[in-house]
């Protein structure tokens, strides 16, 4: 009986060691990953943790809106930081003036445990800016550097893929600070500038002809606005502010075809010679559309597509020769 | 010694099954667990096809079949205050009383959905080496719309959401379950948006084209409320590329791919195969529900109030239960007083598409572009094109400033119950005013939790702890 007792204790002990063995292995491969809490506990593993977004209403600046993120909490107090507190789950406040605030939200659970989350809002009354009058370079004409070649009232106005540069000229009261558009030459003037999508803009520019030569081929100033949309793609404008940065060819429009696509075109205008060899003040207005940039493109009209005193680009200005005094454009706000 | 055996064996058996890497069955849907290989440009056209099966889903009533497209309506108009159940009855009036629960099957059949989609998309973007020169871009074009298109409503239902930008292997589970940023995601749907309008032409209005690209990326951007000026070129895009108004509302939902349809989802007359049912769950008791997507007090005040001709098309009455009231659009068995005729023998093989993109809504896009997040506009191309919305649906007074409520609100109306009222609250950013006046008024359980849905329970089970829930869940 002893015998057989000690025989047992002993196979108990065996199965205890082995156990313990196997167990061993078994825990250290599975790295403890899906371990059993210990028993008896009831830790609260899930305290509550504050949390929330501010946002503003649409109408009413000084009304906000807070959305309660929190997780493991059911009741909530709100502090909104100017002295108004809410119990409810989503807080809403409209404040009595701008400035500061600190919002605090303190969520509880059943537990009593509690947790709270601040954040400051500051309340600004949203103006709505006036559209910025665009910014154009060398607006006036004056004889400037370029980037290459001589000083030019052409400078910040040059695109050579479509067209002849203008050149220097004087003229209503001045000297070097106007800039000519040749007869029978497709001479051009072109520059980027940056606009408010959708906005409205008025151009003014001041121009003079020579007097009619009474010819077959009469000079016309044609201008227009060129949508962003319509570059070369892939290009994206770079507004300089010096002329000697500006580029002179391949860049925006690249070609006549891409000028004369109706699509591409937000103003078109024309201007016949008005028999009168003064500066007269043109006012155009036009709507930047999709566009956060627009090209001012300008060229004399009028003469045979080809056989001009210059480059190729299947239009020439006619028999006369026309002067640009200053272009200026502004936002209708 | 006999002990000592047992003993070790239940110990070995316990260690080892502890220590498999899948804990739990079923096998996640999401990913591959065979091979997915087309050998031949044939095989990946089906495979294109294949992808369109998946936003179809299947038309049957287990709970375990992925509906898709199919029980959109639970996951976002029923969530808005445009319709609710008939009866207030089942899993589906959890939406209307905004008491989702994480365990709703609808919610795990949306998701699971459309993480199969993707799937989908992924095997044809990862077999295109297979595609001739000449078609490969076509065929990426479409893949990535697709696969954008399913992330761009998982991420505006759910928020975060795993990225899975490949064909994936079961053990991948990091990638299967780790939800990530919707910024992330984000930057892929407009990458493969951009990829789709590049590739695509307009040949389609069943699949994927670039018009369809062009405006689901143009509603990507005004989500995100950036780009406005990018949203508009690419609307005006559209808006040049031949569609119009059907002069008519009803046509819209009653002549199949007609001038109005950008992106449809196609699906045929009592074909068990490719047939729809939720025409039928709308109608009182014909589908395996009592009837659902039944049309709120508010909405019928909105149509009566701004609808003008729409508002015949969009809602009637129900003529067993007179004091309730269905929706007009997608009916299944016609309608002899509004001049419908049925589209299928059973209603529950449905031959209805659904419009997922119509022309409507560009207009309307281009409108809220414009507006470019201020409070109203008087921009000359904004009222031409919300002239046109309003001049088709009879309302002829000439418009000369739009508000931004004006907007939500003609949205509403023009688009009633086609799944856009619950993004539209939010992308306004008037979810919260208007959804939590809509509880309060009619006792239901709305917090502004409620805007993100739950992270199905199933997935979170099967993602040993990775998949994180939505806070108030």
């Amino acid at each position: 009986m002893i015998n057989y007792i000690k025989i047992k204790k002993s196979i108990n002990t065996i199965v205890l060691l082995v156990s313990v063995f196997v167990l061993s292995i078994f825990t250290t491969a599975c790295d403890y990953e899906f371990e059993l809490p210990e028993a008896g506990s009831i830790a609260d593993e899930t305290p509550p943790v504050a949390n929330f977004t501010a946002s503003q209403n649409e109408v009413d600046f000084l009304k906000y809106n807070f959305s309660n993120l929190s997780t493991s909490a059911t009741t909530f107090a709100w502090d909104f930081g100017d002295g108004n507190s809410s119990t409810e789950l989503d807080g809403e406040n409209t404040y009595s003036a701008e400035g500061t605030y600190t919002v605090s939200l303190t969520a509880s659970d059943a537990l009593g445990v509690t947790s709270t989350f601040s954040e400051d809002i500051t309340i600004v009354e949203p103006d709505e800016p006036d559209v910025p009058d665009p910014i154009l370079i060398n607006s006036v004409f004056d004889k400037l550097p370029k980037s290459s070649g001589s000083d030019c009232s052409c400078s910040a106005w040059i695109n050579k893929s479509i067209g002849d540069q203008g050149e220097s000229s004087s003229g209503n009261g001045g000297s070097d600070n106007v800039v000519k558009l040749d007869n029978n030459e497709p001479d051009h003037l072109y520059q980027e500038f940056e606009v408010v999508p959708n906005s409205d803009y008025t151009i003014e520019i001041v121009t003079s002809f020579k007097n009619s030569e009474n010819g077959s081929f009469p000079s016309m100033l044609e201008l227009r606005v060129l949508a962003g949309v319509g570059y070369t793609s892939g290009y994206t404008p770079t507004y300089y502010t010096d002329t000697v940065d500006f580029p002179q060819d391949d860049f925006g429009y690249a070609s006549i075809s891409q000028v004369e696509d109706a699509a591409n075109n937000l103003l078109v205008e024309t201007q016949d010679n008005p028999n009168d060899d003064g500066y007269i003040t043109y006012t155009y207005t036009f709507n930047a559309g999709a566009n956060d940039s627009v090209a001012l493109f300008i060229r004399g009209i009028g003469g045979p597509a080809t056989g001009g005193g210059g480059g190729d680009f299947g239009y020439n200005s006619g028999d006369e020769e026309i002067r640009v005094d200053t272009v200026t454009i502004t936002a209708i706000n | 010694m006999k002990q000592l055996k047992y003993i070790m064996v239940l110990l070995l058996a316990i260690g080892i099954s502890s220590c498999e890497d899948d804990f739990l069955e079923p096998a996640p849907t999401g990913a591959v667990s065979s091979s997915t290989f087309y050998s031949n440009e044939e095989e990946l056209e089906s495979g294109i096809i294949n992808m369109y099966d998946g936003i179809q889903g299947i038309n049957d009533t287990r709970a375990d079949s992925n509906h898709a497209i199919q029980v959109e309506f639970y996951v976002t108009e029923m969530r808005s205050d445009n319709t609710r159940t008939k009866s207030s009855e089942g899993e589906a009036a959890q939406f209307e009383s905004f008491n989702i629960e994480t365990t709703n099957g609808l919610v795990a059949d949306y998701y699971r959905s459309f993480y199969n989609v993707i799937f989908r998309s992924n095997i044809v973007l990862q077999n295109l080496d297979v595609a001739s020169d000449q078609n490969r871009g076509r065929f990426e074009g479409e893949a990535k719309f697709v696969r954008a298109y399913a992330y761009f409503n998982l991420v505006r239902l759910f928020g975060d959401v795993p990225l899975v930008d490949r064909v994936i292997k079961p053990s991948e589970t990091e990638i299967q379950f780790t939800r990530i940023p919707t910024a992330t995601v984000y930057e892929l749907i407009v990458s493969d948006l951009e990829s789709a309008v590049a590739n695509l032409d307009n040949t389609y209005k069943n699949r994927a084209s670039r018009a369809a690209a062009q405006t689901l990326l143009a509603k990507v951007y005004l989500t995100q409320g950036t780009n406005y000026n990018q949203a508009q070129q690419l609307l005006e895009a559209v808006m040049s590329s031949g569609f119009s108004l059907e002069s008519n509302f009803k046509d819209v939902f009653y002549t199949e791919l007609n001038d109005e349809i950008i992106f449809s989802i196609g699906f045929l007359p009592d074909v068990n195969d490719d047939s729809q049912n939720f025409s039928a769950e709308w109608l009182n008791a014909v589908g395996r529900t009592s009837g659902v997507n039944y049309v709120t007090t508010e909405a019928r005040a909105a149509l009566d109030a701004l609808g003008g001709d729409r508002t015949q098309f969009s809602y009637r009455q129900d003529v067993i239960q007179p004091s309730q009231f269905q929706v007009a659009k997608y009916l299944p068995n016609g309608d002899d007083d509004l001049g419908i005729a049925a589209t299928s023998n059973d209603p529950t093989l449905a031959g209805n598409d659904w419009i997922v993109l119509r022309y409507a809504d560009v207009l309307l896009m281009h409108v809220e572009a414009i507006m470019a997040g201020a409070q109203e506009t008087s921009v000359q191309a904004a009222l031409n094109s919300f002239q046109l919305i309003r001049n088709r649906a009879g309302l002829t007074d000439i418009v000369t400033n739009i508000t931004k409520q004006e907007l939500l609100d003609e949205r509403r109306v023009e688009l009633a119950f086609e799944n856009h009222r619950f993004f539209d609250l939010v992308r306004f950013n008037v979810a919260q005013d208007v959804l939590s006046a809509f509880s309060d008024a009619n006792g239901l359980g709305y917090s502004a939790t409620d805007l993100l849905l739950p992270i199905p329970q199933v997935e979170r089970g099967l993602s040993n702890g990775l998949l994180t829930q939505n806070p108030g869940y």
